[in-house]
């Protein structure tokens, strides 16, 4: 009797269909979620074919998202940032190193960047940086592709560069890259740039 | 047959999502910047407001009414899930230039506006048509507003580049603002243009007798 109560109270008829929708939407978003699923490899190709605009044959160097613990630990640079993501691509004749940076530094936020540099021998050249994401930077629209373009074709093992990074602020020891009105936000951006150039140059001295 | 029509020009013109309820202005004014954007937006919304409006009418009669609003915004929220996963999967540019306003569609007023005042008290077939044609309605104002921005704005038309010249004020917030009480003003002077003219055919048989 008391039973039938609480079976044919409204707050049960309540609970009920609430618990009813709640586990049919779960059950079906469970299924469809697996079916639909994005691997952190087809999100790397689709990454690589945007920048590159075809499907290009890579390798993985280091990529965070990755659930093998060989490659998936991030590389950290005191006062610059980090890197995410190192594939290796084989661009016609020669050999290009795509990295996924994340340079600090910004407005109380991070600017992500790719940055495709090319291998010739033993050169470096920033063929091209292109901006990925970003946090907490309200004047991201200050830094258009044009800003971006000013890292490219850099020589990064010359003589001349050695020791230099990117600055949004004018001194003997760096390249000056500056976008006007957004100096804490560029200030990132070459941050994440510069944490390419600490790793060839690394690379480099470590042969 | 009437009621389809009846059904049909409601979404589309006389209540008119965006120009005529003035609902989902959040994507609106943040996703105009191109043509291509309001279709996928518009798309989404038709997805969400189709499937959701036709659960809800499955249910209209189980959902005890003191509990019908968590249980739409239940339903809405799986379909928007749904429509995530399928972007994510099959349109990834279109899901990466929606950015947060597409998981933002589960609170979108249009579709909980719909659930409440029609699926909730129609059949499966009427409140389909109802999320089908308010969806239509919501991309064809979303499509329209974008391709005047993006000409003006960015001189071209679904990403293909028409001209040099361009008025970048139409590609920012303000512009954004200033385009969408531009295309109400011009709605609402069509609207009452057509009602007027409507008017005075009513009335004309009146004055054909005297």
């Amino acid at each position: 009797m008391k039973a039938n109560k609480i079976f044919g109270s409204l707050w049960f008829k309540c609970i009920a269909v609430l618990l009813v929708i709640s586990c049919v939407a779960g059950g079906l978003l469970a299924i469809l979620n697996d079916v639909l699923y994005v691997s952190a490899e087809e999100r790397s190709a689709r990454a690589i074919k945007k920048i590159y605009g075809k499907e290009m044959a890579y390798s993985i160097v280091l990529d965070v998202d990755s659930d093998n613990d060989d490659i998936n630990e991030q590389i950290k640079y005191d006062n610059l940032g980090s890197i995410n993501k190192i594939f290796t691509i084989t661009n016609g004749d020669s050999e290009d190193i795509l990295f996924q940076t994340t340079g600090e530094g910004g407005y109380k936020g991070t600017v992500t960047v790719w940055t495709q540099v090319n291998v010739n021998g033993n050169k470096y050249d920033i063929v091209k940086v292109v901006l990925e994401s970003f946090t907490k930077e309200t004047l991201m629209s200050k830094l258009s592709s044009s800003f971006f373009n000013n890292f490219c074709l850099t020589d990064v093992t010359a003589d001349y560069n050695a020791g230099k990074d990117f600055t949004p602020y004018a001194n003997e020891n760096g390249f000056t890259n500056v976008a006007t009105g957004a100096t804490k936000s560029s200030n990132a951006g070459c941050n994440a740039v510069n944490c390419v150039l600490k790793y060839l140059r690394e690379g480099g001295q470590n042969g | 047959m009437a009621n389809i029509k009846k059904i049909a020009t409601d979404g589309v013109i006389t209540n008119n999502p965006t120009f005529r309820l003035v609902l989902g202005t959040c994507p609106t004014l943040a996703l105009t910047t191109m043509a291509m954007n309001g279709i996928g937006m518009g798309a989404a919304v038709t997805f969400v407001l189709i499937f959701s409006n036709v659960i809800i009418s499955l249910l209209r009669k189980v959902i005890p009414d003191q509990v019908r609003i968590p249980a739409f915004v239940l339903i809405i929220a799986t379909f928007v899930t749904i429509v995530r996963l399928l972007l994510d999967k099959l349109l990834p540019d279109i899901y990466e230039s929606l950015g947060l306003y597409l998981p933002l569609i589960v609170v979108n007023c249009i579709i909980l506006a719909r659930a409440e005042s029609f699926a909730s008290k129609n059949t499966v077939f009427a409140s389909a048509l109802d999320g089908l044609f308010t969806g239509i309605g919501f991309t064809l104002a979303l499509t329209l507003m974008g391709a005047f921005r993006e000409i003006l704005g960015s001189g071209a038309i679904f990403g293909v580049s028409l001209w040099d010249f361009k008025i970048e004020f139409f590609s920012s917030s303000a512009g954004a603002f200033f385009t969408y009480a531009l295309f109400i003003a011009l709605f609402s002077l069509v609207m009452s243009a057509v009602e007027k003219r409507k008017r005075a055919k009513q009335s004309l048989p009146l004055t054909e007798v005297k």
